[in-house]
């Protein structure tokens, strides 16, 4: 018999970076394969080419046996499989019951919904957690009135009501706890038992050993190895994972004073996705953010640029308390953002390097009148400073490829002459020269007396830039890496929890 | 009914339910012969031609789209189907042959928006601005100047009755019972799934280009029956007819809890919301305020309804 | 011819060549067309258009769907409030032009805060703010023309001032120094700019981006309010729907001058030139004795031309 999926030498490229370069996976039927990979290793785009939601370059995909070449969701659905997003396909005004059967309502017989039997259905999927869900999960209640967790088992129950044949469950039991993770678990041996293929995806390797039969582990976008559980142990999967990662340089470490005030002390920061973070920052030192994504990393940054504003929590800068509500403060008092996320965040489409530049010199000079020529030079500087690469300060910023639009939009803060950087995962996406001229210029900077907060989801970065790593995990800051545990063996332990 | 009952409970539709009854109240007062049977059948009359286009409207806004052109499909479909009657003869089967032209031209005009904004990804609001104008150029073209009486089968026909009821109050109950219909279908979910979260309707598989392409063809024919009710009033061609009922209309579905950013609402509440702002009419008249003030209350309203619909809508974000 | 093609998607190249195509036609349809004094003529006519134009491509480039229908009226508000206080004096110009300009500008800065504050639709609120102030005019005006123009203003439009030319050529070519001024010399218009193309981006750059869209609409009605009084100006007296033909004008100028629907791109000087190449249009289709429907069916089928150049929504992926 084939088995459920077997997927070969799987190659994706995003325009210059590649995101995988031999993804491979099979899974039997009425098996749980977890798929395990460090930070961008290309577990999730593997996940999205088989569900057809990204197409591939290369590579083969067979389902049972039969070719699957999908080009939409729907090729990959009516093939059976099933995707788990987190939360993303639910739509917030629908009921629960509507969203668990959107697109697939059964009807009576003259076309209409049956309402009846959608609930007596949707019911049934509900029932067995209903116990484990919390107050308010109800069939009739809109999706936007639940609690995360309760949206993620909306979410599972909507992918088992398609009945498909191979799910893959990506970070399914990431806002669950650990009653609900039973409850879920104890549902997917009963799928398993009905010859239904699984694939996992959990950063918590606990679960994983719990539930999965089969371990395949990718890292830097090839599949790397595939162990069965019952035979292998936490400390072989995490050292697949990290591989033989060169052994970082530690930067130089700049003496400094010691009684030296500090320059940043956020104390007790809360936010939507914080919990009680403190921390001290001082001049020169680059401090990084680790652990897996979306830990509360990238919140903490957006709060103490005035972003996304900290519900509670005192910062001081320079030993003066501050008050960000808005980008302007946190810009006035020299503190810069630098996204990962170019697109969205950062580039102004269409308009030239130099007002791509210009844009956050106006908020800090608090300028009225601008006069091109004089301030061009300034900003020839600043792109230099990182060796990019361009025609002129009138081009469009389109004309530069990724790794130069990076570099430009890190000029427009240098411009500046920012005392504190918040760098939020600022090299996703971008060519490793570009990368180097980035690490280079931030130890410089460093050099130079400006503080640094640095979060990457690569953590060979973070390894090779940081003084110190706070790793986080749920909002919270899970250990403080520094000295002789700056290793990626720690590092990767921390952020998967204590199960490592 | 009971996730429709879901999506309609705690939003501002019931703000208009109260307020239609203060308006009835208020208006029973200053006229005190408003409920005998004349009387609202006459109102009825005024009203029928924007609570159909307000429920047309309805299905474009639930999917996050907006149709500024109903106007002036109304004047198209009226001066295509006086034109067609003349031409054919103003027999009865001229009326009913001229019903239908009306009512495909009503269809055509929103397959050509939907395509648009759905197909060509033409941006809703300038795209249906655009379609509105040409399509009010091609009434003028049809039908240059107002006048060319349709016959009398078909007014008389309108403002008469069938078993004991007046044909307005059927159109009206029908329209009620089409509305009925429509959200019984798994169409209405998807309608709002595409306008409550585009990227999530997608990636459950919705085919979300012809969902918003239907949601414009049922406004078309909703605009198309609205323009067939003004014609059944006017008895005659005018190529400017229902020049004010786009606005109208938007503001009649926001005021009955359609979110103007899709995905919530229902077209029971567009309706409530189209015969609360032909109370105020009634009552800003019966109240022996100048005639002038109508334009200037209503926009107020309009323009009231339209903050208070996103503030309450505002509130929910997740 | 990939070279060509670029040059032609060059708007202000495109606007140019229209010009110069239209002056031929125009000529070549009725000789003298493109004479001194008509072409004189045809700029004054363009003026007005332009100054109201000034606005509406702030309000565009400033991005998240920007549009202003409200410019309309602002123009008739601006033209009925400037000839009732000059009623034509000479020396209450200037008090006319500031009381019609403050009067604009205030509604112009409510239309701005309903986009900011209660993030109601650009286009939805400025056409509320048309039926508020459209009724509010009847009410003023008692539906009857008031107000005259000053014969000094009258002058200053309609004769040669200085080399043959109006002077208010010699106010439009001011408002072109003061918009360049504005957008290529300011850190406003800086924003703006980075505002229209990517509103995140420039917010996370500090900037302060409710308050630029709410003055961007002040300044749409402000310039709407003074193209109000060119236009009593023009005509030496107002009637209250006097502003509405130059709505969808100061729309398809703002496109055809390479402004784009999305925001972010373009500048003052290719709305000039769309300015013109729309007043030679609608010279020429005059000159053609086209009919009024005919007119409108090409202004829609122009403005849906331009949206395919340049106002796409972006697709729908994962």
């Amino acid at each position: 018999m084939p088995p459920a999926l077997r997927a070969q030498g799987i190659t994706k490229r995003f325009d210059a970076v590649v995101a995988l370069s031999d993804g491979a996976l099979t899974v039997e039927r009425g098996e749980i394969h977890a798929l395990l990979g460090a930070n961008g290793c290309g577990k999730s785009t593997l996940c999205k080419i088989i569900a057809g939601t990204v197409l591939r370059d290369g590579g083969s995909v067979q389902v049972d046996g039969v070719p699957l070449e999908p080009k939409r969701p729907a090729d990959a659905e009516a093939a059976g499989i099933a995707l788990f997003y987190q939360e993303l396909s639910l739509v917030p005004q629908l009921t629960v019951a509507e969203n668990i059967f959107l697109g697939h309502e059964p009807r009576t017989r003259a076309g209409f919904v049956d309402r009846r039997k959608l609930e007596d259905d949707a019911g049934r999927l509900l029932g067995p957690f209903q116990a484990v869900a919390g107050s308010g999960l109800d069939l009739h209640t809109p999706v936007a009135r639940l609690a995360p967790d309760q949206r993620q088992i909306v979410e599972i129950l909507k992918v088992l009501a398609r009945r498909p044949r191979l799910i893959i469950f990506d970070e399914a039991t990431a806002a669950l706890d650990r009653r609900q993770v039973e409850f879920f678990f104890r549902m997917l041996r009963e799928l398993k038992a009905q010859g239904i293929a699984m694939i996992f995806i959990s950063h918590r390797l606990d679960e994983v050993f719990e539930i999965c039969d089969r371990i395949t582990v990718m890292r830097n976008g090839a599949t790397v190895a595939t162990y069965p559980a019952a035979e292998t142990d936490v400390n072989r999967v995490v050292h697949a994972m990290v591989g033989a990662m060169a052994e970082h340089l530690h930067p130089p470490q700049v003496e400094r004073p010691a009684n030296e005030q500090p320059r940043l002390v956020v104390d007790r920061a809360r936010g939507r996705r914080l919990r009680d973070v403190s921390l001290t920052l001082r001049p020169g030192e680059i401090l990084g953010l680790g652990g897996l994504q979306g830990q509360g990393q990238s919140a903490l940054l957006r709060g103490l640029f005035g972003a996304d504003p900290l519900d509670s929590g005192r910062v001081n800068l320079d030993g003066a308390p501050l008050r960000l509500r808005k980008p302007a403060d946190a810009v006035r008092h020299g503190i810069a953002y630098v996204s990962g996320d170019r697109g969205r965040d950062a580039a102004l489409h269409g308009r030239s390097i130099f007002e791509n530049i210009a844009a956050a010199s106006f908020i800090r000079e608090r300028r009225v009148l601008v006069w091109p020529g004089r301030l061009a030079e300034r900003f020839r500087q600043a792109a230099a400073a990182l060796n990019t690469k361009y025609a002129g300060l009138e081009a469009p910023i389109g004309s530069l490829s990724g790794g130069n639009q990076q570099k430009i939009f890190i000029a427009r803060w240098l411009a500046t002459r920012p005392a504190v950087l918040l760098l939020d995962d600022p090299t996703k996406g971008i060519d490793l020269a570009a990368k180097a001229d980035f690490f280079d210029l931030v130890q410089r900077l460093a050099a130079e007396g400006a503080s640094i907060l640095f979060y990457s989801s690569e953590d060979a970065e973070l390894l090779g830039l940081c003084n110190r790593i706070l790793v986080f995990n749920g909002g919270a800051i899970a250990a403080e890496l520094s000295g002789g545990t700056m290793t990626a063996l720690h590092l990767t332990r921390a952020a998967y929890g204590d199960a490592a | 009914m009971t996730g429709m009952s879901m999506r309609l409970r705690g939003r501002s539709w019931l703000v208009t339910l109260l307020a239609l009854i203060v308006l009835v109240a208020v208006n029973a007062v200053l006229q005190p012969n408003l409920f005998t049977g004349t009387v609202l059948k006459s109102n009825l009359t005024v009203f029928l031609p924007l609570v159909l286009v307000a429920i047309g409207q309805t299905y474009v806004v639930l999917a996050g789209d907006i149709d500024l052109s109903v106007g002036a499909v109304i004047a198209l479909v009226n001066v295509v189907t006086v034109t067609v009657i003349a031409a054919i003869g103003n027999g009865v089967g001229a009326v009913l042959l001229g019903l239908l032209a009306g009512m495909l031209t009503g269809m055509a005009c929103g397959l050509f928006n939907g395509f648009l904004v759905a197909v060509m990804r033409f941006q809703p609001i300038v795209t249906t601005f655009a379609t509105g104008i040409i399509f009010s150029g091609l009434a003028l073209r049809v039908l240059p100047t107002a006048g060319l009486p349709v016959p009398a089968p078909y007014w008389r026909t309108y403002a008469g009755s069938l078993l004991g009821l007046p044909v307005t109050l059927w159109i009206f109950l029908t329209a009620l019972l089409l509305v009925a219909l429509l959200s019984w279908r798994p169409f209405l979910t998807h309608l709002a799934a595409v306008g409550g979260s585009r990227t999530g309707a997608f990636q459950t598989g919705l085919p979300v280009a012809r969902i918003r392409i239907q949601g414009y063809v049922l406004a078309g024919l909703f605009s198309a029956f609205a323009s067939l009710c003004l014609t059944g009033e006017t008895a005659s061609g005018d190529p400017l007819m229902g020049r004010m009922l786009a606005l109208s209309s938007i503001s009649a579905v926001v005021l009955g809890g359609t979110a103007l950013a899709g995905g919530s609402g229902s077209a029971f509440g567009s309706v409530l919301g189209a015969l609360v702002l032909g109370m105020i009419g009634n009552v800003i008249f019966f109240a022996g305020l100048p005639f002038e003030y109508q334009t200037l209350v209503q926009g107020l309203i309009t323009l009231a309804a339209l903050a208070g619909g996103v503030l309450v809508a505002g509130r929910q974000r997740w | 011819m990939a070279r060509i093609k670029t040059l032609l998607a060059e708007p202000l190249v495109l606007a140019s060549i229209a010009i110069l195509v239209l002056l031929a036609a125009g000529e070549f349809l009725s000789p003298g067309f493109a004479r001194g004094d008509q072409v004189t003529r045809l700029l004054t006519v363009s003026a007005i258009l332009g100054i109201v134009a000034a606005g509406q491509s702030l309000v565009v480039i400033g991005g998240r769907e920007g549009i202003d229908l409200s410019v309309g009226v602002l123009i008739s508000l601006g033209a009925f409030t400037a000839g009732n206080v000059m009623n034509g004096v000479n020396g209450a110009i200037l008090p006319a032009v500031l009381t019609a300009g403050g009067v604009t500008f205030a509604i112009g800065i409510v239309n701005g805060l309903g986009v900011t504050l209660l993030r109601i639709p650009p286009l939805v609120m400025t056409l509320g703010m048309m039926g508020v102030v459209q009724g509010g005019l009847v009410v003023l005006s008692r539906g009857a023309p008031s107000g005259n123009a000053a014969p000094m203003l009258m002058g200053f439009v309609n004769q040669p001032l200085l080399l043959g030319l109006p002077g208010i050529l010699f106010v439009w070519a001011l408002i072109a120094l003061a918009m360049w001024f504005l957008l290529r010399r300011t850190s406003f218009g800086y924003a703006v700019y980075a505002m229209g193309s990517n509103e995140r981006a420039a917010a996370l750059t500090g900037m302060p981006t409710g308050l630029l869209r709410t003055l961007l609409y002040g300044l749409s009605g402000l310039f709407a309010g003074l193209t109000g009084v060119c236009v009593i100006g023009y005509t030496g007296n107002s009637f209250i729907s006097v502003g509405d033909q130059y709505v969808l004008p100061s729309i398809i100028a703002v496109v055809i001058g390479g402004v784009s629907l999305a925001g972010g791109a373009g500048n003052y000087f290719g709305v000039m030139l769309g300015a013109i190449a729309l007043t030679l249009l609608q010279s020429v289709l005059t000159t053609l004795q086209l009919e009024f429907w005919g007119r409108q069916i090409i202004f829609g089928a122009v403005l849906l031309g331009l949206m395919l150049l340049y106002g796409r929504q972006t697709q729908l992926r994962v």
